[in-house]
């Protein structure tokens, strides 16, 4: 079977004729197909294909051991983290994951498409509401924690990224933090100079510094500079010649003293930058 | 009654199967640390399977990173009891690594990444306590134990990422005879790592 026939009704035998090739992935699409409609009505999914289908984890043991690179980890971490920063830091829920969303690889230009695709007007004004009530809601937690001279800090270094953000043809990002603390915002402008405000940041002692990450389209991070903080947690970082494209990743580490040239994990913060549609 | 016939056992959670699904549970929930506690366990094999099939190192490592990233976008689509967590996440990591070499050839037909997942993950966790001890040592001698044609069409399925037609047009055989090869050939191989187990 193959070529327009093969979304036809198989017949029982025709499937576990098709039982091989199915496991290995070697049908082509309507193939496939058509085998899944049929085991839609099988509940015992045919025990043949479940026989031969047992063997391919097996299969997976083959492959000569190839040790990935150091970095492939940071960049997976990073993509995960700006993922989530995108995602309100709020987990997927089950409704959200029944949804028929397939994977797309981050920062993968496709994703990146489809980002710029999703930003329309309507929700930049949204992520300015966000970004101000993130302003607002940091300042306002320093103010209940008495830090009156933290607040008044934030708020400087906020408006500050509020200004370079309001330029023709900048990005924003919002920096959420893994389960610690650490969340802030970021602008990039077309120059691709960055202007970052964080808060609730742990403070830094002896050489230990935050070092300022970014992350473009060939998912290798590379370093901005990096900042120290001290007991009022906010800092307010500037850096230039970043890519100024909309699906790169800012984040922070905590590295061990300046000039890290490879991120120490875990992330501290990411976000991902874009921009209005 | 055949040995297709007959129902096989389910197989009993190791403690590395379990530590997966608790690391999943909280991938679901968010849970940077789970991704990496995951990815410390499977990287090397993810890595060697994506970059056997692709012989490329960057796209191998785009493979990984798309297939952990897919697993801590779906985490909650995985079902429990429908295989392990590992093969669940090794099946996305070779579903992946298919689909990209089969973009650099332009006359693929592309497989529908939304029509379904890999043809693994549609299936029950049967290989029971076989599976546990297994080492690419025992594999690789189910597989040399295996006639050379039955040998080659299932590795270049499974690591060439060819379709039983084009495995056909590229040697030469008829398509009936392929398929019959693929499958006597993973059942031949099933049989020899149940023997090899006992």
């Amino acid at each position: 079977m193959s070529g327009p026939d093969a979304m036809r009704n198989l017949t029982c035998d025709e499937v576990r004729e098709l039982a091989g090739a199915y496991v290995l992935g070697a049908l082509d699409p309507s193939e496939a197909a058509a085998v899944r409609l049929h085991l839609t009505g099988h509940p015992d999914g045919h025990p043949e294909i479940a026989e031969v289908g047992a063997v391919i984890p097996a299969l997976a043991e083959l492959a000569p051991v190839v040790e990935p690179p150091d970095g492939l980890k940071v960049r997976i971490l990073a993509a995960a983290a700006a993922d989530l920063a995108a995602r309100g830091g709020a987990a997927e829920t089950p409704a959200a994951a029944e949804a028929p969303v397939a994977p797309v690889a981050f920062p993968a230009p496709a994703e990146r498409e489809a980002r710029r695709a999703r930003t329309t007007a309507a929700t930049w004004v949204l992520r300015i509401a966000a970004v101000l009530a993130i302003a607002l809601l940091g300042g306002w937690n320093l103010l209940l924690q008495n830090d009156l001279g933290a607040a008044r800090q934030y708020e400087q270094n906020v408006t500050a990224v509020l200004d370079a953000a309001s330029r023709p043809g900048s990005l924003t990002a919002v920096l959420a933090a893994d389960g610690g603390t650490g969340s802030g915002l970021a602008a990039v402008d077309a120059e691709g100079d960055v202007a970052l405000a964080m808060r609730d940041l742990a403070p830094t002692s002896g050489t230990a510094v935050y070092e300022a990450w970014v992350i473009a389209g060939d998912g290798v991070p590379v370093p901005l500079g990096s900042f120290s903080v001290g007991a009022d947690g906010t800092a307010f970082f500037e850096a230039s010649g970043l890519p100024s494209a909309e699906g790169i990743v800012l984040a922070l580490t905590l590295e061990p003293g300046p000039g890290a040239t490879t991120p120490t994990m875990p992330i501290i913060s990411a976000g991902v930058a874009a921009a209005p549609g | 009654m055949t040995s297709a016939d007959q129902p096989l056992p389910l197989r009993a959670p190791s403690p590395v199967d379990e530590a997966d699904r608790a690391a999943l549970a909280r991938i679901s929930g968010g849970e940077l640390a789970a991704l990496e506690e995951l990815y410390d366990r499977y990287k090397t094999m993810a890595y060697s399977i994506a970059y056997r099939i692709t012989n490329d190192a960057t796209l191998a490592e785009d493979v990984v990173q798309d297939a952990f990233l897919g697993a801590w976008r779906n985490a909650a689509r995985y079902l429990e009891g429908r295989g392990s967590v590992k093969t669940w996440l090794l099946s996305i990591v070779h579903h992946r690594a298919i689909d990209a070499i089969r973009r650099r050839r332009p006359t693929s037909e592309l497989p529908d990444i939304d029509a379904g997942l890999p043809a693994a993950l549609t299936l029950p966790d049967i290989w029971g306590e076989v599976s546990a001890n297994l080492d690419a040592a025992s594999v690789r001698q189910a597989l040399v134990a295996l006639s050379d044609v039955q040998r080659e069409a299932i590795e270049l399925a499974y690591f060439g990422g060819l379709t039983q037609q084009e495995i056909a047009d590229r040697t030469g055989t008829p398509l009936g005879t392929v398929k019959s090869r693929m499958r006597l050939g993973l059942l031949a191989m099933r049989r020899s790592l149940e023997v090899g187990s006992t």
